[in-house]
């Protein structure tokens, strides 16, 4: 196996194979790395911008300085998908275009995809970038950009998964090494995950209508979620330690048969656990469950990573005292670990009632984005500095710095958040001795603001070191050559002549036969060939994650009794559905649930629970999965009056004291679109909605002879006057507020209402 | 860790290599646990007639928590008499007064002075004559509704509580924003039972 390259440096354009015939020369395209680590420090310095300013505006909310393009609604998922995205993103693909190259022996299949790839990256995260905030949006989380940016992520995700696949394809490597095999389930999942997550009916160019409903819907969304975190967050990641921990560390990874075991099993088992973002929701109790046991499950496969990653350090542990990448990268296995511990803990449903909707899951995530996710990039990005600019780092001390302030911005970040979750978990389930709710929401929110402002601090350090990472990039940069050495390797292809050695079983005469199989099988010579077909070992992930998939997909979709109808939910008027798009393009979604659980202190505080039949017309679903403000699911019952909403939208802080939602004055004053309201209608009846043709026809004028009712109500229970302060120039009933309040009074209301003809009936219970 | 010497694979790719160490022993017993205890969790949960359903176990809460709420009192009807009588018993008009911030605050405004809905603590009233106008407002809403209707949403006994509460929030006169509303109307009659609690403790005081 030892066929190194040679290494010989020229500038010189090479022939493509060495005089003789035997080996063939190549070199290692660097440039892209150089690209995307560049982008890697602008984007994530931007996602953690934006990051500190949201939570400013949690702890202040007038912080977003009456701007509705960087209100907490909008700046959530731009934060979020610019982590994720471009941050992580990025990072994911430094790391491929250079490992790769050299675990292949070759160059890139081709420099003009790679570049594509490049370009058509940037470009989708400059249009996320400006959607988001302007309100374009689908409102799933992490899968929140408009169609047209979905088509882009998916020409792009495919051209990338071509380049490397076809890389693997042609390497002069025998063998696929473990980060190739992390890589390869990377880019098939995320592709499968991306195109299905995101099925929609466009209703225009920036607006569209999930072909899922409710429940389906919700169930798609975290199948869409979880394995974003599995497959963008986690498998990527561990290629990258699989191929810098060791190249770092000088050490041999600790163990080749764990590899094959943890990455098998993780692969399998991580596409099931979506479910578990759903538990007492409205899907059905054994989706909820298996999500349960494939995330305890789980729990192995996960640390499996971790082992490998930290054992591989022993009889190095005296590096890791003396070098910071070593450092970053113990740091970052370690709280991969933890949250590979705490995902499974999370899962388990008693413990997820107290947890879910609170800042825990917050402090979770947070745990494997900056921990993990951050260190592992940093760490990485640091290795490869000298090595990408051909020059010493500028600053060693400024890199241990690095690691110092980020990890104590990780410590301050998460420790309070983590207590700020069990606050409000424990706050909102409270009980009293005389059988009563114990605090006011609005109690658990006020109490949280000093924890909020810690975590702005340790955010603002991690923000801080990213910083110091990147002026020691440009430094370096600046000493760099003046043009780039390119060494020619040279190296034999992978012929076809190669001898397989047949396992022989180390087990004594005193066994049985099967333990002789056994043994034989435990040496993993079957996968060794599967290491040699890089096509056979695609398709093999494939079909693990498609067949899990399906698994829970098609019964969700076919057992007609998962979702039992409820004859008087009905679909929402022209106006009430204009109202949801606002609420959607608001995001309101991202502090307020519209979903509760069969929970005594939920029921108490909402009204009834949540029942699937009161979603099958919500497309997209909109149960959220965070509780800043209270769950709406029932908000129509509990405040009825429209000049409530009225008032409250214009400043929340005139009717509650200590609310921490931003004023939407925009909203009293900016004109209703009556006119887009036929194609959405249209959209909405291909999903199957019922609307009738002269529902759709009329439905401008019925839209705003709604809209005039309610306008007109709101202005008797205000004593016959506008109630709104300042300009008046648009008359109260052609304002979005209007359609807004519309819709929030229809919440949850359906289920009370009397069927009109003999159906299902709904009994009602105490639920309050 | 074991004392077995380590012994590399002959892999080597850029450089990098791996050992041949099995996959350490708690990591496999650990892995079949979890497998083990999900089949066990799965076969109780989803196929045991001895399980409970999460609707189940939900109803079981609730009934408790009615019993803990209204265990002494049995049901209550929303009658004169009644409603005068927890007017006078803080215990229980602690309840009303939960239920009044957990339900009413939104509008009535946290001190029941008035927001979008009337000012609750003058003499001046807009759909209520007598006390037990108050737990009809309360049980089949007023206003065309901007006043919801609770009488499927709230416990009877909740209703005569927060009628008795609301009651006695009369003749605090704190100033509201929306100024008087509604007629004056005569004071509500006097306790007629001389065994109530009246005597010993002191009406509810507000906050």
């Amino acid at each position: 196996m030892a066929d190194h390259a040679a290494a010989v440096s020229t500038t010189q354009p090479v022939p493509a194979t060495a005089p003789g015939g035997a080996t063939e020369r190549f070199q290692y395209d660097d440039g892209i790395s150089r690209a995307f680590l560049l982008m890697t420090l602008i984007w994530g310095a931007v996602a953690m911008l934006v990051g500190v300013i949201a939570a400013i505006e949690l702890a202040l909310p007038e912080a977003n300085l009456g701007i509705p393009f960087i209100t907490f609604g909008r700046l959530r998922p731009l934060h979020t998908n610019a982590a994720i995205f471009a941050f992580a993103g990025n990072a994911i693909f430094v790391a491929v275009y250079y490992s790769t190259q050299r675990l292949c022996k070759a160059r890139m299949y081709s420099d003009w995809l790679s570049w594509f790839h490049f370009w058509g990256w940037q470009v989708i995260i400059v249009c996320a970038a400006l959607t988001l905030p302007s309100g374009i949006t689908q409102s799933k989380e992490y899968a929140e950009l408009e169609w047209p940016i979905d088509v882009l992520i998916a020409v792009v995700w495919v051209a990338f998964g071509i380049n490397v696949i076809a890389t693997m394809i042609k390497r002069r490597e025998r063998h696929m090494y473990v980060a190739l095999w992390f890589y390869i389930a990377t880019i098939v999942t995320v592709a499968v995950l991306h195109i299905f997550n995101n099925l929609v009916i466009p209703a225009g160019l920036f607006k569209s209508y999930s072909i899922y409903a409710g429940a389906q819907d919700a169930f798609m969304q975290w199948w869409y979620g979880h394995n974003a975190v599995a497959f963008f967050l986690t498998t990527p990641f561990l290629g990258l330690m699989y191929y810098f921990l060791p190249k770092a560390a000088e050490r041999p990874i600790f163990s080749y048969r764990l590899s094959i075991v943890h990455f098998w099993s993780l692969v399998f088992i991580y596409i099931w656990a979506g479910p578990h973002h759903l538990h007492y929701t409205a899907v059905p109790a054994w989706a909820s469950t298996l999500g349960m046991l494939f995330s305890v499950m789980l729990w192995m496969p996960s640390w499996g990573g971790m082992i490998n990653g930290l054992l591989t350090l022993r009889g190095a542990w005296h590096k890791v005292a003396a070098d910071p990448i070593l450092k970053f990268f113990v740091v970052g296995i370690t709280f991969y670990g933890m949250a590979t511990f705490e995902g499974p803990l999370l899962s388990v449903k008693s413990v997820n009632a107290l947890s879910h909707y609170t800042d825990w899951t917050i402090a979770h995530v947070h745990a494997g984005a900056l921990g993990w996710n951050g260190f592992m990039t940093f760490g990485m990005l640091y290795w490869l500095m000298p090595r990408l600019f051909q020059a010493p780092l500028w600053s060693p001390k400024l890199m241990n710095t690095h690691f110092w302030v980020g990890t104590i911005g990780i410590l301050l970040y998460i420790v309070p958040i983590y207590v700020a979750g069990l606050t409000q978990g424990l706050m909102w389930r409270a009980i009293d001795e005389d059988g009563q709710l114990a605090y006011n929401f609005v109690e658990s929110v006020t109490r949280l603001i000093p924890m909020y402002w810690v975590r702005i601090i340790g955010g603002t350090l991690f923000l801080l070191g990213l910083i110091m990472c990147f002026v020691n990039m440009l430094m370096t940069w600046a000493k760099r050559p003046a043009k780039y050495d390119s060494p020619v390797h040279e190296a034999p292809p992978v012929g076809s002549g190669y001898a397989e050695q047949p396992a022989q079983s180390r087990l004594g005469t005193a066994v049985v036969d099967v333990a002789h199989k056994l043994d034989i099988w435990s040496q993993a010579v079957w996968h060794r060939r599967w290491e040699r077909l890089p096509i056979r070992f695609t398709v093999m992930v494939t079909l693990a994650v498609v067949i899990a998939s399906l698994f829970e997909i098609v019964p969700t979709f076919v057992i007609k009794s998962n979702i039992p109808t409820i004859a008087t939910v009905t679909p929402y008027t022209p106006l009430e559905l204009a109202g949801r798009d606002i609420y959607v393009a608001e995001g309101c979604y991202n502090c307020h649930s519209q979903m509760i659980r069969p929970i005594l202190s939920e029921t108490i505080r909402y009204g009834e629970y949540s029942k699937p039949g009161e979603f099958v017309y919500d497309h997209p679903f909109q149960w959220g999965s965070r509780r800043i403000g209270p769950d709406l699911a029932r908000e129509g019952n509990s405040n009825p009056m429209g000049s409530w909403h009225l008032k409250h939208f214009e400043n929340p802080k005139q009717i509650t004291q200590g609310s921490i939602m931003p004023p939407y004055p925009w909203l009293l004053y900016d004109p209703l679109d009556f006119e887009s309201l036929p194609s959405r209608l249209r959209a909405m009846q291909q999903l199957g909605v019922p609307y009738t043709e002269d529902e759709v026809e009329a439905c401008i004028a019925s839209a705003q002879m709604q809209a005039r009712e309610v306008a007109k109500r709101i202005i008797e229970e205000s004593a016959g006057t506008d109630p709104r302060l300042g300009s008046k120039d648009v008359p109260l009933e052609d304002t979005k507020v209007v359609a807004l309040i519309a819709y929030i009074q229809r919440l949850g209301v359906d289920i009370y209402k009397t069927p009109e003809e003999p159906g299902e009936s709904v009994t009602l219970r105490e639920g309050r | 860790m074991s004392t077995r010497p380590d012994v590399l694979t002959d892999h080597e790719y850029d450089g990098i290599q791996e050992y041949d160490n099995p996959t350490p022993g708690w990591w496999h017993w650990i892995f079949w646990g979890t497998v083990v205890f999900s089949a066990c969790y799965f076969v109780f949960f989803h196929m045991s007639p001895e399980s409970w359903t999460v609707e189940e176990s939900y109803e079981l809460a609730v009934a408790r928590n009615l019993e803990q709420q209204f265990s002494e009192i049995g049901d209550l009807t929303p009658d004169e008499a009644t409603i005068v009588r927890f007017m006078d018993d803080e215990k229980w008009l602690k309840v009303g007064k939960s239920t009044f911030a957990a339900e009413c605050v939104t509008c009535h405004g946290a001190d029941a002075s008035g927001l979008v809905g009337p000012n609750l603590t003058d003499e001046h009233f807009k759909n209520v004559k007598t006390i037990t106008d108050i737990a009809s407002v309360v049980m089949n809403g007023a206003a065309n509704g901007a006043m919801p209707a609770q009488k499927n949403r709230m416990h009877p006994n909740k209703i005569v509580l927060v009628s008795s509460y609301v009651a006695s929030l009369r003749g605090q006169n704190l100033p509201g924003p929306r100024g008087a509303e509604g007629e004056v109307i005569p004071p509500w009659p006097a306790a007629t039972e001389t065994e109530s609690s009246a005597t010993d403790t002191p009406n509810e005081q507000q906050p």
